[in-house]
């Protein structure tokens, strides 16, 4: 495989070693297949038959127009045989773990490859072939590297489903979260989905939730209908992750399952300092509708989710990237995440420049490790 | 009821029968024109100031009724929703904040609290007492 990739600058010097060093956890690493027929050997013959006759085109995995091929240039073949690259662990191995000195990378699948399964308006066939990625990712990534976890991507559109593939990988050691699309038909918090938050508690499993998977058009439904362009549907990001957080705030998933965690990723950030700041003021006036909330919903937010840095804000003023973080409380609720391969990535030298130690260890560390319950890592 | 400066004043607001259990008179004006409101709650009498401490407004105009419990989401188990301490929460009308009308205390702040001024009832007359600093 000829790839050209363009040697990154030297690993932060804050990382690397395992004793002293902050450790890296990177929470949004997409991986994939080079073709659909790798799923095949995961898929019982009924639904291999679906692949062959309906073939890999989820219209609702998002990601329709991204720019770039949505994958690094020097990183993706120039021609148009072939999407990416990230369908093999040694390239990811090559161009991110290796490095950038990554301790732990959290797979999470690629959107336009699988996500739509997750939204297939078949929710048999979505559940299969979500089964059958995750048994692809466990043969030839998760085995082969310990460095590498992964999130257990399953089909919300059949709640008893999802619970089944949970309960099946939830005993590995490497199978540290569930991934639920954040793109859904309905909100996280209504009760249909309680089956997959009761399992997911269950079993101490935190919710990873990317951006996509549901939705006829791939881009993210916004409430004035769907966007044209890609710059459009990032803006519409940080309603789609709102409204899911506002819902499970208002729904008291988090009173139903107290230890239940939800990580958001690729939706921006400031949008949670708003949801905090406008769910208390208005929970100080319309709590009568609520009255099973017993905290302030900020509270909930600081307690039970999560927020991925990339696509990281960059402030008009270098000096607003410590208020911003201060507003976020970022020392509880931001988990670095580089999005690798694709073309808006962040990396850890770039990302969060200046900040303190403290907040480093917090956001690069910490806040994942907690999440994703590996004090050992 | 005299500050370190100050010596105590009493007013009387009304006469006992004006104050029915479960009703309320606005005493317009009481120390500025926004007055104070005297709430009757199961027999006992409380003033409160009719300036809301959340954004000015007029406080003691606003709803009575009770506060709303939940054992849980209704969505999970055995819940129950239900409404205690009827009459005695008080919503002001500008932006829907709750107060307890006994204490003076916010439902949905514990750091507010609306000013409250000790009540009697003397004879017939009821006196309301404050402060003079």
């Amino acid at each position: 495989m000829a790839i050209i990739g363009a040697a990154p600058i030297a690993a932060p010097g804050w990382t690397a070693n395992k004793e002293t060093g902050v450790r890296i956890v990177d929470c949004d690493v997409h991986h994939s297949f080079e073709s659909a027929e790798q799923l095949l050997p995961y898929l019982s013959k009924f639904y291999q038959e679906h692949l062959y006759d309906q073939g890999v085109h989820f219209a609702g995995g998002g990601y329709p127009n991204t720019p770039l091929r949505k994958t690094r240039n020097d990183l993706k073949d120039p021609g148009l045989k072939r999407r990416d690259f990230n369908f093999t662990l040694e390239f990811t191995q090559r161009e991110l773990l290796d490095p950038w000195n990554i301790d732990v990378a959290l797979l999470t699948g690629s959107p336009s490859d699988i996500y739509g399964a997750a939204g297939l308006p078949d929710p048999d066939y979505g559940a299969a072939l979500c089964r059958a990625f995750n048994d692809y990712t466990i043969e030839h990534w998760l085995e082969r590297d310990e460095r590498v976890v992964h999130a257990i991507l399953v089909a919300p559109t059949d709640p008893a489903q999802a619970v089944a593939e949970i309960n099946r990988l939830a005993g590995r050691r490497d199978s540290v979260a569930v991934h639920v699309p954040l793109s859904t038909a309905l909100p996280f918090g209504n009760r249909f989905h309680d089956p997959i938050w009761e399992a997911c508690a269950e079993h101490g499993l935190p919710v990873v939730s990317h951006i996509g998977g549901g939705g006829p058009s791939g881009n993210t439904m916004t409430p004035v209908g769907y966007p044209t362009y890609y710059m459009e549907t990032r803006m519409a990001r940080p309603a789609a992750a709102s409204a899911q957080a506002a819902s499970l705030i208002c729904e008291g998933v988090f009173e139903k399952f107290p230890t239940l965690q939800f990580a958001f990723i690729e939706v921006q950030q400031l949008w949670a300092v708003s949801v905090m700041w406008h769910m208390d003021f208005d929970w100080k006036a319309i709590r009568d509708q609520t009255p099973w909330l017993k905290r302030l919903p900020s509270e909930y937010f600081r307690d039970h989710i999560r927020v991925g840095t990339q696509p990281m804000h960059e402030p008009e003023r270098p000096e607003q990237l410590p208020w911003m973080l201060d507003m976020l409380h970022a020392d509880e609720t931001l988990i670095f995440c580089s999005d690798f391969p694709h073309f808006d990535q962040n990396d850890p030298v770039t990302v969060l420049p200046g900040i303190s130690d403290h907040m480093r260890r917090r956001i690069f560390s910490e806040n994942a490790l907690e999440m994703l319950r590996m004090p050992e890592a | 009821m005299a500050g370190a400066n100050g010596r105590a004043r009493r007013v009387v607001v009304g006469k006992a029968w004006e104050f029915p259990v479960g009703g309320r008179k606005l005493i317009v004006p009481f120390r500025g024109r926004a007055g104070i409101g005297v709430f009757n709650v199961g027999g006992t009498l409380y003033a409160l100031r009719n300036i809301c401490p959340h954004n000015l407004g007029p406080l003691c105009t606003g709803h009575v009724s009770g506060r709303f419990v939940a054992s849980g989401p209704p969505s999970s188990e055995g819940a129950t929703l239900t409404m205690d301490r009827d009459g005695e929460i008080l919503r002001c009308p500008w932006h829907n904040w709750a107060f307890d009308i006994t204490d003076g205390s916010c439902l949905g702040d514990p750091n507010l609290r609306v000013k409250t001024y000790p009540v009697s009832v003397e004879g017939d007359d009821v006196v309301v007492s404050y402060a003079d600093e």
